[in-house]
This record gives C-alpha cells, sequence and structure tokens, in this order.
C-alpha cells in the first residue's frame, strides 16, 4: 500500500495529534515501510504489515454502525482506544486485567473484553458498545430490562453485564436459565444484583422477540 | 502517568501481523530485540500489568491470527488435529471435538470465562506452561503431540516432554507452536476430567485431574492419569499405570490406582490451598474419574 497523506489526520473530531511519522497500514497488505526510532526493529519489515512503536498508525473501526479512521499508538487496547479517542465511556475500564468483565464489547457479535484487545488486531472489525445499544434516544430492549428489573446498584459493572447479555441474546434468543448462568460468568457484580441480573436477561429475551 | 487509565501502562511495542506461515517463520527468524508470539494476548496482557514481564526497552508482538493456517480442527488419518492457534470457544463447538474428545471441552468449558474463551488460544495455553493449564490434563491422557515450526524445519514431541517448569517448554528459540494432535479415541475407550477451584467459573483451578482408560469390565487394557497444579509442570502419572493394566476394574484396584497416582505428585501451599488438602482431592478426584470411566466402558 502506498503512504498516504491523508492517512495521517484522524477523521474522527481531529481530537488526536499527528506524532511523529506515519505509515498507513494496508489490511493484511504487504509492504509498510519501519521509520522512527524503535529499540525493538524487525529485518523483514518489508514482507510484513509491521507498525513501528511510539508512532500512530491508522485503523479502520466500526463501532456501533459508525465507521471511524483512527490514529491509534500500537499499545493501546480497544477499551483505551473506545474511552480515550472516540470518547464513548459506556465501557468501564475496571481490572483492566481480564478479570471482571467490566470492559466488555461485542467484536463481530461476539463478547470480548475490550482491555484485553489491542486496538489493532481489531482493525476492519465491528465493534458493538453499550452506546450502539440505544435506538436513538430510546433504551434498547436489554438496557430496559435491566431498569425494570432493578439490575444494579452502583451500576458501574452495568455496562459490561448488558452488552454481555445482548451478546448472549444475539447467539441464542431463548437461552435457558442455565445458559444465562454460563454466558454471564465473566460479569463480577460488587454489588451482587446477580438475581436481578438473571431476570432482567429473561425479560429481556421476552422483549427482544 | 503510572496511574493512568488505559493502554500506558503497557511497553512501547511494534505490532506485526504477518498474514502466512512463511511471513510468520521469516519474522521471527529475523526479529531483533525482544518479541514475543502472542495469540490470544489473555496471558501476555495480564503478565504485564501484574508486572510479572517487564519490556522496559519495548517489545515485538507477533500477532499469529492472521495466519489462518493456524487455527481450525480437523480429522485426519485417524487422528485429530487443532491448529495452536484455535481459540477456546471454538473447541467447545468443535463437532469433531464434542463427539470424540468431549474430555477436551469439557475441560475448557470451565477456563475463564466466555469472553476470555472468545479471545485465548489452546496453543497459547499450553506455551506459557502454568502448572494449572487447563487444557494439559486432558490432552495428556489423550496422549497428544505438539508440532512447531521455525524457518529451518518442523518438530514433533509428546506433550508429555513439553513442560519443562512454570513458563517453561522445550520451544526453541524463533519457533512458533503450530499444531496439537491426538489419536481419535476409539470405543474401548473412556477419558473423564474434573478440578476444583475456589468456584466454578473464572478461577484458576487448585487442582485438576484427567484419566483415560481403554479396555472392557473384564480387564483395563491401557490408563493414562494427568493432573494439573500439583507439580511445577502438569504432570501424566505413570507410576499408577501398573497398578491398573491388565486388572479387572474393581474397587479395590481402582482405589489403589488412585493412593498411587496421589503418591506421586509433589504439590505446594499457595494461597488457593494447601499441600495436603491437594493431595487428599488427588486420591479422591481420581478414583471417582476412574469409576466413571469403569462406567463409560461397561
Ligand atoms: C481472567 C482469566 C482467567 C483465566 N482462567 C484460566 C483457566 O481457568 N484455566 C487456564 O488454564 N487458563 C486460564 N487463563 C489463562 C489464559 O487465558 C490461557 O492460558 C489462554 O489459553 C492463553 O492463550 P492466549 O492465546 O491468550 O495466549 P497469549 O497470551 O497470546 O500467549 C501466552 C504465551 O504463550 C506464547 N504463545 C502463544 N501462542 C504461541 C505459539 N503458537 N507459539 C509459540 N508461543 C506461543 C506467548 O508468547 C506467551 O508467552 C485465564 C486468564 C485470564 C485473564
Ligand atoms: S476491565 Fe476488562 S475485564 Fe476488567
Ligand atoms: S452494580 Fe455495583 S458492581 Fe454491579
Amino acid at each position: 500500500m502506498k503512504h498516504d497523506p491523508k492517512a495521517s489526520h484522524c477523521q474522527c473530531g481531529g481530537k488526536m495529534s499527528r506524532r511523529g511519522f506515519i505509515t498507513a497500514l494496508g489490511v493484511g497488505a504487504a509492504g509498510v515501510a519501519a521509520t522512527g526510532a524503535m529499540t525493538a526493529r524487525t529485518a523483514t519489515a518489508k514482507e510484513t504489515p509491521m507498525i513501528p512503536s511510539g508512532e500512530m498508525a491508522r485503523i479502520d473501526l466500526t463501532v456501533n454502525d459508525r465507521a471511524h479512521t483512527l490514529l491509534v499508538e500500537p499499545r493501546w487496547t480497544l477499551l483505551h482506544v473506545l474511552r480515550e479517542s472516540l470518547g464513548m465511556t459506556g465501557t468501564k475500564a475496571g481490572c483492566e486485567r481480564g478479570e471482571c468483565g467490566a470492559c466488555t464489547v461485542l467484536i463481530d457479535d461476539i463478547p470480548r473484553y475490550a482491555c484485553l484487545t489491542l486496538a489493532m488486531e481489531v482493525q476492519g472489525r465491528r465493534i458493538v458498545t453499550l452506546e450502539g445499544l440505544m435506538e436513538g434516544e430510546k433504551l434498547g430492549p436489554v438496557q430496559e430490562a435491566f431498569l425494570e428489573e432493578d439490575a444494579f446498584q452502583c451500576g458501574y459493572c452495568t455496562p459490561g453485564q448488558i452488552v454481555a447479555a445482548e451478546g448472549l441474546l444475539r447467539a441464542d434468543p431463548n437461552p435457558s436459565s442455565e445458559t444465562i448462568t454460563r454466558a454471564m460468568s465473566g460479569n463480577l457484580c460488587r454489588c451482587g444484583t446477580y438475581p436481578h441480573i438473571h431476570n432482567a436477561i429473561q425479560s429481556a429475551a421476552g422483549k427482544r422477540r | 502517568m503510572n496511574q493512568f487509565i488505559g493502554s500506558r501502562a503497557l511497553p512501547d511495542l511494534v505490532y506485526h501481523r504477518p498474514g502466512t506461515m512463511d511471513d510468520l517463520l521469516g519474522l521471527v527468524k529475523g526479529i531483533e530485540g525482544e518479541y514475543r508470539v502472542v495469540a490470544g494476548c489473555t496471558d501476555f496482557i495480564p503478565a504485564i500489568r501484574g508486572g510479572k514481564w517487564r519490556f522496559a526497552d519495548g517489545i515485538n508482538v507477533v500477532d499469529i491470527r492472521g495466519v489462518k493456517a493456524l487455527s481450525g480442527i480437523r480429522e485426519e488419518k485417524g487422528e485429530i488435529v487443532m491448529g495452536a492457534a484455535t481459540r477456546l470457544s471454538d473447541i467447545l463447538v468443535s463437532p469433531v471435538i464434542r463427539e470424540k474428545a468431549p474430555v477436551l471441552a469439557d475441560a475448557v468449558s470451565q477456563m475463564a470465562s466466555p469472553q476470555v474463551r472468545n479471545t485465548a488460544t489452546v496453543g497459547g495455553n499450553l506455551c506459557m506452561a502454568s502448572p494449572a493449564a487447563d487444557t494439559a490434563p486432558p490432552l495428556l491422557v489423550l496422549d497428544a503431540k505438539v508440532a512447531w515450526r521455525t524457518a529451518d524445519g518442523e518438530e514433533t514431541t509428546p506433550l508429555n516432554k513439553f513442560f519443562l517448569g512454570p513458563g517453561a517448554t522445550v520451544l526453541p528459540p524463533r519457533s512458533v507452536l503450530t499444531e496439537i494432535r491426538f489419536p481419535a479415541p476409539g470405543p474401548d475407550e473412556a477419558a473423564r476430567r474434573t478440578r476444583m477451584g475456589q468456584r466454578t467459573a473464572f478461577v484458576c483451578s487448585i487442582i485438576s485431574v484427567a484419566v483415560w482408560l481403554r479396555g472392557g469390565p473384564e480387564k483395563i487394557e491401557a490408563a493414562r492419569i494427568a493432573m494439573g497444579a500439583v507439580a511445577p509442570t502438569p504432570i501424566l502419572i505413570t507410576a499408577a499405570e501398573s497398578v491398573l493394566i491388565g486388572k479387572k476394574p474393581n474397587e479395590a484396584t481402582l482405589a489403589e490406582a488412585a493412593k498411587t497416582a496421589a503418591s506421586n505428585i509433589a504439590p505446594i501451599d499457595d494461597l488457593r490451598a494447601t499441600a495436603d488438602y491437594r493431595k487428599s482431592l488427588a486420591e479422591t478426584l481420581t478414583r471417582r474419574l476412574l469409576a466413571a470411566c469403569v462406567g463409560d466402558l461397561a
């Protein structure tokens, strides 16, 4: 892929500044030149898509049905990019090491932890966050069910719970009680609202039908 | 800045995503400085966040998920073959695994959480060489072999010879684990596994046990017992095999085998459990699993 000077500008509101020399990354394409200072280098950079550290790389992400082109540092996680670059703070940072579930997002409809996902890895993929479950100004069915069933106290785990539940219902619109328990086992709630969450998911399954 | 929420705690990294096996092997061969081959990153990122791994001078991250040939499950000449980058969630839904090796699906179903299983790989689990790696005991009793490649060739070793210690394997530098394969079990074989943790989900095992038997109600022809979290590596406990082989699988034989297995482990006291508790679990769980396998064979 050719170097594209336009690639150095974020098209998402220009919040990010250009840092260093930017090389564009082609999806699966070869031929990105390595530039700039790095302590770690590769001898075969010519053959492999490679993003130098300390520099911004361009990635395309579809977040909640909207296409974004972003400049990211290779060490940024998807969680970081959602919150800090896109300002979408619905996705919460809890443990940041895969142990709580607060950062759950859907990547191509599959629930994963945004804190264990490098933003570079999800180049070109479809991301859904809590914000994406709204229908305009209206709450989506899972959100509504959480409200009605009083499925939260402090609310910190709630976005992750709701997105995990949405992921479950997309894969299995009529989950058994056992299936709900298993599917939600990666989302902890310090306030202990588990029974209400369980009820909310059962009720959301009905609403979605 | 250390308090900064987000990836600031991750070191400067260079991200590589080769798309073919040749590119991957060439890249790994020529790379300068620190590097890690990663698949799901579910061990990699927590190890950095927790301070277990530090890369002060930056790190090359070689993501193997772009190499299609490294994931997928197939049956080939009487063997089940899994690519190293096969995700745990793909093992769970694989018709081949569910039919031929449900013992592996059973183990995977209790690992971590759905979100981690949707990301983590079987190769990553083995390469991390945690003493508690949950895919290891079932794969050990299924007589699995692992294969790796470098730019210069390919090698295969029994999984039993793969682990050297916590976090250490026989993988040579600049190699990539490519495949895990095991013979498709026949109708006269049975395998079971279980584990103990502080909860059923989302915890590291206090102990995990897997057993495999071949034979019938009159005679055991072959046996394997493997455990995790009871030694520096997941282990196959061969000492108990001779207690079972050639015998009628009655209660006394199974009890003796379980006792022998438990006396051949070297667990430690840690924050999850004491060594004594692990020994006692090892015996009880092995005996129960053996009995269940005998039931499966009847
Ligand atoms: C919250 C949480 C819970 C967990 N629970 C469990 C559990 O219950 N049981 C369990 O066993 N584990 C558990 N784990 C650990 C982890 O999820 C697994 O070990 C997982 O299978 C690792 O796979 P990965 O693809 O994410 O590995 P990565 O993090 O990508 O890699 C792990 C290590 O293996 C190396 N590596 C990976 N693939 C290759 C390859 N093909 N060739 C050479 N080297 C390679 C990497 O360099 C690295 O050192 C848990 C982790 C978390 C965060
Ligand atoms: S913040 Fe990602 S799992 Fe806790
Ligand atoms: S509502 Fe407070 S942590 Fe779940």
